[in-house]
């Protein structure tokens, strides 16, 4: 019984067929809807607001995509970001700023490696090991900071985010090329294709001769040391740290993964869905701030689109398996 | 639906009409057809990846029909699910799948109860549950209360049968049930079906070893590529020539692509040297020499431990002891990457679960061994890419679906691609476990051609196998395994299913053959052994030797030529009392079971001059003490 040689579809069908680009189509629908109800969402002005509040869950939905293509999740991105911010903020009095920023990395490569040996060494469930990284790293966010904000911080450090290079500003010019070498990585590197391996199927990995350990503990470290990068331009902007910093952007960035086209079962995912992904997020968080909705309706919206867009997907693979 | 059918009704029980299912890509079935009837125990064979397994499944409800029809006692038949299929009194015994292995044993019998409305009574379904066990004979070797995941194979196996009989269906599929039983276990196991088929159960026994199908069966029903090619014949008219040509479509010799001149190995190069491997508590002692350009056999009993020495050996499991050499220097194997770079290659047994990434493309598939290997930060797929093309054209892969996903390919060509991974390593040692598992016949035969060249490349084969005939047909030597310890290394040409059947049974369940050769040695001052004798080879099964036994040179799985023998005359001759060879005396009984079948000789050699007893004491003597030897304590350890 040899398999059916089945004839290569038309270019329009393999397209289709391409997770991404059905999304980017969804992102076009979406900005096409949203212009037509705002004026001004279309407005050169709005389109760089959109992509400044990008960079933030851009930058952590990378390291979140690296998790979820292990099969793991990481739930403390959002404390290990507040906990890394207020070690900015501390470093800052006495560090310059090169320094201060990569303790605050260091810092959270730290926690990030610590969750990575659970998982991986001890095998103990992400979910649980990340949900614990999580209460510790608020816990300690607080605490370090004496339950207030750090204020006080230098104002040269916004230069990181309002430098601009053709007109185009620091902070969105390292999200993209952020994207672009996550994206090299991922392509193109023995390390990348081990940790689509890995999520894929472990044993296979492993019977393979692949690195299944190093590889199943780093994305962890580059979940928790972007977690820092992300905080690091959002204190740049606001020129001040808070604990609370980071509340609830584990489920942003989650989202923006599993909206681009992850599965949370590891093994498939893009780093350009990811991208699709969180531009979908937060074209719709802006289009309903600018049409004036409630923020408490807002969590709704948002919700139904994230589930719809999933029921959508699932009913086209199941259309397209027949 | 606890009522056996009534005998009188005398149309059959069960049929099935030119039913076909396509799985993804692969067509499962195509037209197959069975007819079974009330009280009969119909053989279902055919070939790896025939179709078996499909059409028992869709005639429990585990799967749905494409196409075809079920009648079940002469009414339509489309159970939705197992449930429908149990309800209207149909059960399957699975291989061992379908058991949850965090539940005790009793649980697991009544599983299916489990799923019904109402209460459940534990001090019934105890109850119940012994009745059963000693209807098998077995209510001391399983303990109720034990989980299911610290049982043997074999037992889990029982527990399969032991579950199937909890529900008293009319009509039961036996679905290879004795894969991983002892030769023992086997002959109760087919006593039970006969005691079923006298109480009108209507029986569909699933194999692919001829053997046991003309030892149970009333009639067979042949499939071949998911069609049915030969009907309700009666077994008593068939021989095993027949049912081969039915099952493979050709004449044996041609599935296996071994030519006759190589097979005698010959002084080559050994290339990997394994001595006393362990990984406890599965793999005891392991030791196995493999050369140049030779292909060894790995057999035995499923549960012997022969895939994890395997993977014990490759890395991918820890070991306690024993060493490895590669090409005469010792080698330390940590992680499956050491034995990559060292030039061993490894097919794991389960495709699905070891060997194939899903969400890679099949290239990416086919390079993961390659990528593991490589040092250095990109893929390195660019300079593998001419090796890449000579491989697909060495193995008849196409070429312009490199880019599809690994999934939408045969299980044939799936393992094709899967030793290709292996092969672009240049491997020295290629190990593959159980390479033909799921695999059509076609490709069956492409792959055994595939090996032969391979070693004639001059990659040293070692192939694990549980499929005898296998075994037979593509390897030059085989090493059997039983219990987790090498018990034999003989070459295949003196070798028959028959012999490895015997060298493989679980050492555990010849406790009582070796307590009677040490008795015999005890009570006679002589060496006791016990052996498997033809006109041109000895191969011994074990042996036992008292203080002042003339020393005998036979090893326990070991195999000699009669006259290489200190007593050829007494291998010659098998007379019925003592023959002298020289200064030696010997005494021959052959051995059976209670159910008659050969297991062999026992033989007692003395000196000439101490007197050995009256033979026909000690064949009594012999007699005596096997009469229960089939009642084995074998897996209550």
């Amino acid at each position: 019984m040899s398999a059916p040689t089945a004839a290569r579809p038309a270019l329009p069908g393999r397209l289709i067929r391409t997770l991404e680009v059905r999304m980017l189509g969804l992102a076009l629908v979406i900005a096409v809807g949203l212009s037509l109800m705002s004026p001004y969402f279309l407005t050169q002005n709005n389109i760089f607001n959109i992509l400044d509040q990008s960079v933030v869950i851009g930058i952590v939905a990378v390291g979140m995509t690296f998790v979820i293509l292990t099969g793991g999740i990481d739930l403390s991105v959002g404390s290990v970001a507040g906990l890394t911010g207020i070690v900015l903020g501390l470093a800052l009095r006495d560090l310059p700023i090169p320094l201060a920023i990569a303790a605050a990395v260091a810092a959270g490569a730290f926690i990030g490696l610590i969750s990575g040996v659970l998982v991986a060494v001890f095998g103990l469930a992400p979910f649980v090991v990340t949900l614990g990284m999580m209460a510790i790293g608020r816990s300690l966010a607080y605490i370090f900071s004496g339950q207030t904000a750090i204020s006080g911080i230098p104002e040269s450090l916004s230069a990181i985010v309002y430098t601009t290079v053709l007109g185009i500003p620091a902070n969105v010019i390292f999200l993209l090329l952020l994207y672009l070498a996550a994206w090299a990585y991922l392509t193109y590197t023995k390390g990348g294709r081990t940790i689509y391996a890995v999520g894929s199927n472990r044993e296979a990995a492993r019977a393979a001769g692949l690195n299944v350990l190093g590889y199943s503990i780093l994305p962890y470290v580059i979940s928790g040391a972007l977690a820092a990068v992300a905080i690091t331009f959002s204190i740049a902007q606001i020129l001040s740290a808070d604990p609370l910093a980071g509340n609830q952007m584990e489920l942003d960035a989650i989202a923006a993964v599993v909206i681009g086209g992850a599965s949370l079962y590891g093994g498939r995912g893009s780093i350009i869905g990811t991208l699709i992904g969180v531009l979908i997020m937060v074209m719709i968080r802006n289009g309903l701030n600018l049409m004036g909705v409630s923020p408490f309706w807002q969590g709704t919206a948002i919700g139904s689109i994230i589930i719809l867009a999933l029921l959508a997907e699932r009913l086209f693979n199941w259309r397209s398996a027949r | 639906m606890s009522n056996p059918m009534s005998a009188p009704d005398s149309g059959p029980a069960l049929v099935a009409r030119s039913v076909a299912k396509r799985f993804g890509s692969t067509q499962a079935l195509s037209d197959a057809s069975l007819e079974v009837r009330a009280g009969e125990v119909h053989g279902l064979l055919g070939a790896n990846g025939a179709g078996k397994s499909t059409l028992s499944r869709i005639i429990c409800g585990h799967v749905g029909r494409d196409s075809g029809e079920l009648l079940y006692r002469a009414r339509t038949l489309s159970p939705r699910s197992t449930r429908e299929a149990l309800d209207s009194g149909i059960a399957l015994v699975a291989q061992e799948t379908s058991l949850a292995p965090d539940l005790s044993v009793l649980e697991n019998i009544f599983l299916p109860e489990l799923g019904r409305p109402g209460r459940l009574s534990f001090p019934d379904m105890r109850r119940r549950a012994s009745d059963i066990l000693a209807r098998l004979g077995r209510d001391h070797a399983l303990p109720l209360d034990q989980e299911v995941r610290r049982l043997s194979a074999a037992q889990r196996q029982l527990v399969e049968i032991a579950k199937a009989l909890a529900l008293d269906a009319d009509l039961m599929i036996f679905d290879e049930p004795t894969a991983s039983l002892s030769p023992s276990e086997v002959d109760r196991l087919f006593d039970i079906l006969a005691r079923l088929r006298e109480q009108g159960h209507a029986l569909i026994f699933v194999s692919h070893r001829l053997e046991e199908v003309f030892t149970v069966t009333d009639r067979v029903t042949i499939l071949r590529e998911g069609r049915t090619v030969a009907a309700s014949l009666d077994t008593a008219r068939l021989t095993q020539t027949d049912i081969i040509r039915h099952m493979v479509g050709r004449d044996l010799g041609a599935i296996y692509a071994t030519p006759g001149l190589d097979r005698r190995g010959g002084a080559r190069d050994p290339v990997l040297e394994v001595t006393n491997l362990s990984a406890r508590p599965i793999v005891r002692d392991v030791s196995f020499t493999v050369h140049r350009g030779e292909i060894l056999g790995i057999g035995g009993l499923v549960g012997a431990g022969r895939s994890e020495a395997m993977e014990a050996l490759f890395g991918l499991r820890p070991r306690d002891g024993g060493t490895i050499r590669l090409k005469g220097r010792e080698i330390a194997l940590r992680r499956p990457v050491d034995a990559i770079r060292q030039g061993i290659g490894f097919v794991a047994e389960d495709r699905r679960a070891q060997n194939i990434v899903p969400d890679l493309s099949v290239r990416e598939n086919l390079m993961l061994a390659h990528l593991g290997r490589h040092r250095g930060f990109g893929l390195g797929y660019r300079q593998r890419q001419d090796r890449v093309d000579t491989l697909l054209a060495q193995l008849g892969l196409p070429t312009d679906r490199m880019d599809a996903s690994l999934l939408t390919f045969s299980g044939g060509m799936q393992q094709k691609i899967i030793m290709a991974r292996w092969l672009l390593i240049d491997p020295e040692v290629l190990i593959l476990d159980e390479p033909t598992k799921g695999v059509d016949i076609g490709t069956r035969s492409a792959i055994y051609r595939i090996l032969r060249d391979i070693a004639d490349q001059g990659v040293a084969v070692v192939v694990i196998s549980s499929d005898f005939e296998e075994l037979l047909g593509v390897t030059e030597r085989v090493v059997v395994m039983s219990d987790g310890i090498t018990i034999a290394d003989l070459p295949t040409p003196i070798l028959t299913e028959e012999k490895l059947t015997l060298l493989a049974a679980p050492r555990s369940s010849t406790t009582r053959n070796r307590a009677l050769l040490e008795t015999l040695a005890r009570e006679h001052g002589a060496f006791a052994w016990w052996a498997l004798l033809e006109e041109d080879s000895l191969i011994c099964l074990g042996t036992a030797a008292a203080a002042t036994a003339p020393p005998l040179d036979l090893r326990a799985g070991e195999a000699l030529h009669p006259r290489d023998t200190p007593i050829p005359r007494a291998l010659a001759a098998r007379a019925q009392g003592i023959v002298t060879d020289g200064a030696l005396a010997t005494l021959l009984v052959p051995l059976r079971n209670a159910r008659g079948h050969d297991l062999g000789w026992i033989g007692l050699t003395a000196a000439a001059d101490t007197p050995l007893p009256d033979p026909g004491q000690i064949a009594a003597q012999v007699r005596r003490l096997t009469r229960d030897s089939d009642d084995i304590e074998g897996d209550a350890a």
